[in-house]
C-alpha cells in the first residue's frame, strides 16, 4: 500500500498567487542603472581598467553617473571597421570608441566629434601631463578627435635562461650584435627543444621598420616622405634575410603572427622577440610562461655606426578614445573620457599592463615597483614615432610594404629590386 | 477541296479565336478569371513573408552592391560616380589575377579529387565494409567540425617546425609540406584541407545515389557477362552522372567563394602568393575599406560563379531530356 498525496489549486488560489508574484516584482528595488554608455574597443581596454591589484577603475564613475558600461570587443582591424561603419550610420547606440593612431585620416576625423569644446568647458585632469606626441597622433586638422588612453612601445624582449645557456652574459646593445647573438641562439636547448634566436611576425610592417631605423632609415615620414634612406631600408631587410638564411628566423616566418611570438618566447622556443612592453606581464605569467620572471626587456638596439650619435626611434602605436558625431549622450561620453584619462584611472591601467599615457605615471614609485620594464619603457618612449602616419591609403601600402618585405626575405626578390620596388609601387598611393 | 477554299480559316487564326470570349460564355469566363485573381491575393500574404525575406536579403543587397560598384567610397567620403571604372581597375589589378588563377587551380585540383575520393569511398560503402556504421561516422565527422577550429588543428598538425606531422616526415625522411615558405605547398595545403573538410557533403550525395541503383542492373549485368569493370562504367557511371553532376555544380560554387581556409592557414601568404579571390574582396573592403573595387569583385565572383553553374545547369537539362526520352 502507498500513500500518494494529491496537489490541488483551486482557480482562485492560482490566480491569487499570480497576481501576488507579478505585485512582488513589480515592486521589487530596481538594480539596473538610469543610463547604459556602450563601448566599442578592443578587449584589452576593458580588461586593463579592472585588475586584481586595482579593483573595478570605473566604479567611481559608474555609480556617480549612475551609469552601467556595456563593452563590445573585437581584434584591431576589425574594431576600427566596426567603429567606422558604426560612425557612418545616421545614429549609433555606441558613446565611445577606440582608435588607432595611424587611422583617423581628415575623412576619418569627420565622423567623430571635435573635444576641444568639452575640453574647454570641463577639462581633463592636468592635460599637459598627457604626451604631447600622443595628442598630437588624435589631433587631425587642428582640432583634437581623441583622448590618448594608451600606448604600445616597442621593446627588445629576450629569454634571460636561454642567453645564459649559451654563455652570453648580457642583451645586444648594437643591432650587429644582435644578429650575432641571434645566430648563437639558434640551437637545441637542455631541455631538447629547438630554438631560434629571433621570432618576429610578418604581417607588421613594425617590424622591418624597426630594422630600418636602426640604420637611420624609415618607411614613410611624418611628412609623407617614402623611403628617405632607401640604402637604410636595404641594409635592415639584408639583415633580417641573413637571420633568415641561417635560420635565426623561423622557417614559419611568412605566417608568424603577434600570438605566435609571445607563445614563443613562452615556450622557449625563441630567445629574441620585439613587442611592446606592456606584454611583459603576459611572457612572466607563471601561469602561462615556461620562464616566468626569466623573460626581460631592452631598448631595440641602433647600428654601431650610429650608436652615440643618433637615438633609437622605435614604434609607438597609440590608441585614443573618440565619441561619434551620431552618437546620443555626448555629455556622458565625455564624462567617461575624463574619468579614464584621470591621473588615478591611468596609474591603475598602467599597474593592469597598459601602455600610460601621462609621464607623471612613470614616476610612480609604485608604478615602477611593479612594473620592472617602466623605466626603460619610459626611456625609449622619449624618442619612438609611429610606423607611419595616418592616410586615406595607408593600409594597401602597408600591405604592399609587407609583401615586398617577405619577397626579400624569403629570397624570392633581390633586396634592392624589392626597395626599389616599394617606392614604385607606395608613391602614387601618397596623399599629393 | 471547296470546302477548304470556302472557309479558309489557318491554325493560328482558330487558336485566335478560341482564346476570344464567345457571345453568351463570356460572364463565366470573367467570373473564373476573378476566382483565380481572387484566388492569387489569397494566397499571396502566405508567400509574401517569403518573398519579402528574399528581397531585403538578397535581391536589395544584390542591387545595392551593384551600385557600390559604380562608385568609388570609403568611410567619411560620399560615393562618386565612377561608371566601370572599378571593374576595370580590378580586372588589371595583378593581385586579382593572381588570385583569380589560385582559386581556379584550387577549384579544378580540390573539387575534381575530392570528387574522386568520394565516388570511391561511396563505391567502397556500398560494397560491403566491416564495421560501416563506424567508418561512416568517422568519414562524416570532419563536417560537424567548425572550420575554424578545423583549420587552427590542422596549422598545429603541419606547423613548419614543430608540427607532428612534419616531425613524422622528418623521422620517416620523406619531404615535408613547406606550406609557409613554398607557395605551390601553401596551395596544396589549402587544396588538402578543403578536400578533409568537403568531402562527407559530396561523399553523402553520391553514396545515397548509389545505394538507389536498383541491386537487379548488376545482376543483370552479371548474367550477362560484365566484368567488375564493365558494370562500373556501364551501370555504375551512368546512373550516378547526374548525382555527380549536382554535386560537382555545388562543390565548384562553394570552392569558388573559399575563405576560411586560406585566411585562417595562411592569410593569402608567403608574400599574397596563396590569396584566393574571397580573400581579395575581404583585404579591399574590410582592410583598404574600397567600398568600390570590393562590390566590383564581388559582381565579378557572382558572375564567373553563375558561368560555372550555367554550363554544368546545360549539361544537367540535355541529360534530363535524354532520360524523358
Amino acid at each position: 500500500m502507498t500513500k500518494t498525496q494529491k496537489f490541488t489549486m483551486t482557480r482562485r488560489q492560482m490566480l491569487g498567487t499570480t497576481l501576488a508574484g507579478a505585485g512582488m516584482l513589480a515592486g521589487r528595488p530596481a538594480f539596473a542603472a538610469a543610463k547604459t554608455l556602450n563601448i566599442l574597443s578592443h578587449k584589452v581596454h576593458q580588461t586593463v581598467l579592472n585588475g586584481p591589484a586595482t579593483g573595478d577603475l570605473t566604479e567611481n564613475w559608474r555609480k556617480a553617473n549612475d551609469a552601467d558600461l556595456a563593452w563590445v570587443t573585437f581584434d584591431s582591424n576589425p574594431l576600427q571597421d566596426r567603429l567606422f561603419r558604426e560612425a557612418s550610420l545616421p545614429k549609433t547606440d555606441f558613446g565611445v570608441g577606440y582608435i588607432i593612431d595611424n587611422r583617423p585620416t581628415a575623412d576619418i576625423a569627420k565622423l567623430f566629434t571635435p573635444l576641444d569644446a568639452y575640453q574647454a568647458k570641463a577639462p581633463i585632469e592636468d592635460y599637459s601631463d598627457i604626451a604631447p606626441g600622443l595628442v598630437q597622433a588624435m589631433t587631425v586638422g587642428g582640432k583634437l578627435i581623441g583622448i590618448p588612453v594608451r600606448h604600445a612601445t616597442q621593446g627588445l624582449f629576450y629569454n634571460e635562461a636561454l642567453l645564459e645557456e649559451k654563455g652570453i652574459k648580457a642583451p645586444a646593445t648594437t643591432l650587429e650584435e644582435l644578429v650575432d647573438q641571434a645566430k648563437q641562439l639558434t640551437f637545441t636547448a637542455k631541455s631538447g627543444t629547438p630554438v631560434v634566436g629571433l621570432v618576429l611576425a610578418s604581417d607588421l610592417a613594425v617590424f622591418p621598420v624597426m630594422f630600418a631605423r636602426a640604420y637611420g632609415g624609415d618607411f614613410i615620414t611624418s611628412d609623407f616622405k617614402l623611403l628617405p634612406d632607401p640604402e637604410a631600408m636595404e641594409k635592415g631587410l639584408t639583415v633580417l634575410k641573413a637571420l633568415f638564411d641561417a635560420g635565426a628566423l623561423p622557417r614559419s616566418y611568412a605566417t608568424t603572427r603577434n600570438d605566435d611570438q609571445v607563445t614563443w618566447l613562452q615556450q622557449g622556443r625563441a630567445a629574441y622577440t620585439v613587442l611592446p612592453f606592456a606584454r611583459n606581464a603576459q611572457l612572466n605569467n607563471k601561469d602561462q610562461s615556461g620562464f616566468p620572471g626569466k623573460i626581460k626587456a631592452v631598448e631595440f638596439p641602433i647600428s654601431a655606426g650610429l650608436k652615440g650619435k643618433t637615438p633609437m626611434a622605435s614604434v609607438v602605436e597609440s590608441w585614443g578614445m573618440v565619441i561619434p558625431n551620431n552618437a546620443g549622450d555626448k555629455d556622458l561620453a565625455w564624462s567617461f573620457l575624463r574619468e579614464v584619462a584621470s591621473k588615478r584611472v591611468t596609474l591603475g591601467m598602467a599597474i593592469n599592463g597598459n601602455g600610460p599615457v601621462r609621464v607623471s605615471t612613470y614616476a610612480d614609485k609604485a608604478f615602477a615597483a611593479a612594473n620592472p620594464v617602466a623605466a626603460v619603457e619610459a626611456a625609449v618612449l622619449k624618442n619612438a614615432r609611429g610606423a607611419f602616419p595616418p592616410f586615406p591609403e595607408a593600409a594597401r601600402a602597408q600591405t604592399i610594404f609587407l609583401e615586398e618585405v617577405q619577397l626579400a626575405v624569403l629570397g624570392r626578390k633581390p633586396v634592392k629590386a624589392a626597395v626599389a620596388d616599394i617606392a614604385t609601387r607606395v608613391r602614387p598611393l601618397l596623399p599629393s | 477541296m471547296s470546302a477548304i477554299h470556302a472557309n479558309p480559316i489557318t491554325e493560328r487564326e482558330r487558336a485566335a479565336n478560341r482564346s476570344q470570349p464567345q457571345p453568351g460564355e463570356t460572364p463565366a469566363r470573367l467570373a473564373g478569371l476573378r476566382d483565380r485573381v481572387r484566388n492569387a491575393l489569397g494566397f499571396f500574404p502566405f508567400l509574401a513573408p517569403v518573398h519579402v525575406l528574399l528581397l531585403s536579403i538578397i535581391v536589395i543587397p544584390a542591387f545595392y552592391v551593384g551600385w557600390l560598384s559604380l562608385n568609388t567610397s570609403s568611410f567619411g567620403q560620399a560615393p562618386v560616380y565612377v561608371g566601370l571604372a572599378n571593374y576595370v581597375k580590378v580586372l588589371t589589378d595583378p593581385a586579382f589575377r593572381e588570385a583569380l588563377i589560385n582559386t581556379g587551380i584550387i577549384v579544378v585540383v580540390a573539387v575534381h579529387l575530392e570528387l574522386a575520393l568520394a565516388l570511391g569511398m561511396a563505391l567502397l560503402f556500398a560494397g560491403g565494409l566491416p564495421g560501416r556504421r563506424f567508418l561512416l561516422v568517422a568519414v562524416l565527422a570532419p563536417y560537424a567540425i567548425s572550420e575554424v577550429t578545423a583549420v587552427a588543428m590542422w596549422r598545429f598538425l603541419f606547423d613548419p617546425d614543430i608540427g607532428p606531422v612534419t616531425m613524422a616526415l622528418r623521422a620517416l625522411h620523406l619531404p615535408v609540406l613547406e606550406w609557409s615558405y613554398v607557395p605551390s605547398h601553401g596551395l596544396i595545403i589549402i587544396a588538402l584541407l578543403t578536400i578533409w573538410l568537403h568531402l562527407p557533403f559530396t561523399f553523402v550525395i553520391l553514396f545515397a545515389a548509389r545505394l538507389a541503383i536498383p541491386g537487379e542492373l548488376y545482376e543483370a549485368a552479371k548474367v550477362d557477362g560484365a566484368t567488375t569493370l564493365q558494370s562500373f562504367r556501364r551501370v555504375t557511371l551512368p546512373l550516378l552522372g547526374p548525382a555527380m553532376l549536382i554535386a560537382l555544380l555545388f562543390r565548384y560554387i562553394f570552392a569558388f567563394r573559399l575563405f576560411s581556409e586560406v585566411w585562417l592557414m595562411t592569410q593569402g601568404g608567403p608574400a599574397r602568393s596563396t590569396e584566393v579571390v574571397a580573400v581579395y574582396l575581404y583585404q579591399e573592403a574590410f582592410r583598404f575599406n574600397a567600398f568600390g573595387t570590393a562590390a566590383a569583385t564581388a559582381w565579378i565572383m557572382v558572375l564567373i560563379s553563375l558561368l560555372l553553374a550555367a554550363g554544368y545547369v546545360l549539361i544537367l537539362r540535355r541529360q534530363g531530356g535524354a532520360h524523358a526520352h
